[in-house]
């Protein structure tokens, strides 16, 4: 299988979870995706590591997430961890060679990410230790 | 098989969590790892005895030592990168501005904090800080914890040093008494706690196992055993993640809601994990919402775990009272767990009560309400406003359950004006968003240990700071 992303895996775990990839750029946008009652059909992919914005889609039941930043000990990693719900964190693309830096200007990363990804039907793969990776379905 | 143990072992020197190193005051000389082999490191490099067992005549003594104060600036800035380096990666949030409320609350602690432990500890001697410690032996649902005990000398005296170190606001050999003032007042709360001699759990092993006897067999008692992948573990299991995730949201995005001790060995072999989820702080006018759905100040959930289907290699409790595992999922491990609430913040441990794992599903429904019902007030709120509640909850939060603990809290409001911001935080606002001060400078500054200056050799120890430039 060929994997078009890859990154930090948040825990190890069989759970292959597959879904439309949603970008979520703002706390709105989570609020209309759980209040659509399609949350479950999605894989979703935000930017930051951190908990609070996909706070009520983790609540609600979130099958997987891919970020753009973060790590296995941030809080939206840890979280993943409790609900045992699948998290590639800090993805990049692998057929670039463009990385997230911490405190850098990363746009021009974010959105070539966003374009590869948004909208497409992926799996993600989270048995290994240390790498998550996400394979495109169609 | 699981090889944990062998973490314990004195020649034994640990796991590597991750492949950064940590580079700090220490130019010139090798850098430190992660974990137990960087604590041996850190303290083969002290000058003075302070991070090895103290005794309580140490600890209730009123100053430190220069080469003291100096050995735990460095220790506290490389326990910071330990636990919070890769966390260090998130980036912005989307949601809550959090560099930028930390950052501001970081000086704030540093400015205001001295004057008001003083207070508290001239309230109740310096025993009686010790004393507020060692209530966390025998309480659960207790914010005297990990994470508040050591945000005292971490983040209001090593990280707000540094931050102003950074913006230039002042200099090394300023503010030598107020920091002693802080970092004493780290230590009793600490020392109380534990009673080993330590104050960290990075200098046991990533251990925090200090519930006394009677009280754990209590817990141990209450919990309900199940298989792995039973409907009982995996309503366990959704409860304790909805909390936790509700007690990150009521404190800002910040661990603050959250407080593990252990691991404690059980006779069977298995481990726990007591987990505090402070799931509704009242001190916050937006915690109204927790109220209206029900939810109690914290749940406190005990998780069994079986550390040889885990194949565990290494277990941190680490000191901003998160668990970490090698593996790292040690969820699917649950063999076990219990939950109690705790109604109130002082609401008397014998009024604590236990729920079956069969009540959980309707508190559920309470949390995921209240946590919907914060998101969307949260979402509404300005961008300054979300800053400043922020900046409150580190601010606040991290010595209040002690101002509570010592009756001082009402005097910090009123006499000390402890609501207040001061007017030169108030300015900072405005800077800390120029050239990237919180989003890059301060971080760096931070996480690559360069900011924590150490006390000039020949200081004097009661030196304040006299004059602005």
């Amino acid at each position: 299988m060929s994997y078009v992303a890859e990154g930090y895996n948040s825990f190890e775990t069989k759970k292959t979870p597959s879904g439309i990839v949603r970008y979520l750029p703002d706390p709105k946008s989570v609020i209309a995706l759980i209040q659509s009652g399609k949350l479950k059909e999605h894989i979703l992919l935000v930017q930051g590591g951190t908990t609070t914005f996909l706070a009520p889609a983790l609540s609600m039941g979130a099958i997987g997430v891919i970020t753009m930043s973060g790590a296995p000990e941030s809080h939206l990693g840890i979280l993943s961890r409790e609900f045992q719900m699948p998290c590639v964190m800090t993805a990049y693309l692998t057929g670039s060679e463009s990385r997230y830096l911490t405190g850098a200007n990363n746009d021009a990363h974010f959105a070539a990410i966003i374009k590869a990804l948004d909208g497409k039907k992926v799996q993600l793969h989270c048995e290994d230790r240390e790498t998550g990776r996400v394979a495109v379905l169609s | 098989m699981s090889t944990y143990k062998d973490r314990y072992k004195s020649a034994d020197n640990g796991l590597r969590f991750q492949d950064l190193v940590y580079q700090g005051n220490f130019k010139g000389m090798d850098p430190v790892p992660d974990g137990i082999l960087g604590d041996k490191v850190l303290r083969q490099r002290a000058k003075s005895k302070v991070l090895e067992k103290v005794s309580k005549e140490d600890v209730l003594r009123d100053q430190f030592t220069v080469d003291e104060l100096n050995d735990l600036n460095n220790y506290l800035a490389w326990n910071i990168w330990d636990v919070l380096v890769m966390r260090a990666t998130e980036g912005v949030s989307g949601m809550i501005p959090r560099q930028e409320y930390e950052i501001l609350a970081f000086m704030h602690e540093f400015y205001r904090w001295p004057e008001i432990l003083e207070m508290t500890t001239n309230e109740v001697g310096a025993q009686g800080i010790v004393d507020i410690g060692a209530s966390a032996r025998r309480e659960i649902g207790t914010k005297v914890n990990c994470v508040h005990d050591w945000c005292i000398g971490a983040v209001g005296f090593g990280m707000g040093r540094c931050g102003l170190l950074a913006l230039e606001a002042i200099q090394p050999q300023d503010y030598v008494r107020e920091s002693n003032i802080i970092l004493k007042f780290m230590q009793r709360v600490l020392w109380g706690k534990r009673q080993d001699g330590y104050i960290l759990n990075s200098q046991d092993r990533y251990r925090c196992k200090i519930h006394e006897k009677d009280i754990l067999d209590k817990l141990i008692g209450q919990v309900e055993y199940f298989e792995p992948a039973s409907d009982k573990h995996d309503t366990l299991v959704r409860f304790n993640a909805a909390a936790e995730l509700l007690s990150f949201l009521d404190h800002y995005d910040c661990r603050l809601g959250l407080g593990d001790t252990g691991p404690y060995e059980l006779p069977d072999g298995k481990i726990m994990i007591i987990r505090d989820l402070f799931t509704n702080e009242e001190v916050y006018d937006w915690s109204d919402v927790c109220d209206h759905e029900n939810v109690p100040h914290c749940y406190t959930i005990c998780l069994v775990i079986d550390p040889s289907k885990m194949g565990l290699d290494e277990i941190r409790v680490n000191d901003i009272s998160t668990t970490f595992t090698r593996p790292k999922n040690y969820i699917e491990h649950i063999v076990g767990g219990a939950v109690l609430v705790r109604e109130k913040w002082n609401t008397p441990m014998g009024e604590v009560y236990p729920l079956k794992i069969s009540e959980l599903d309707k508190r559920l429904e309470g949390i995921q309400q209240a946590t919907f019902k914060l998101y969307t007030k949260f979402s509404r709120m300005s961008r300054r406003t979300l800053i400043t509640n922020g900046m409150y909850v580190y601010y606040i939060d991290m010595i209040l359950p002690h101002l509570r603990l010592a009756g001082t809290y009402e005097k910090a409001c009123k006499d000390y004006e402890f609501w207040e911001i001061d007017q030169r935080v108030s300015n900072y606002y405005y800077d800390i968003v120029k050239r990237g001060f919180a989003q890059a400078t301060v971080p760096q500054k931070i996480f690559s240990g360069e900011g924590y200056l150490p006390f000039p050799d020949n200081v004097s120890l009661t030196r304040s700071k006299y004059y602005w430039k």
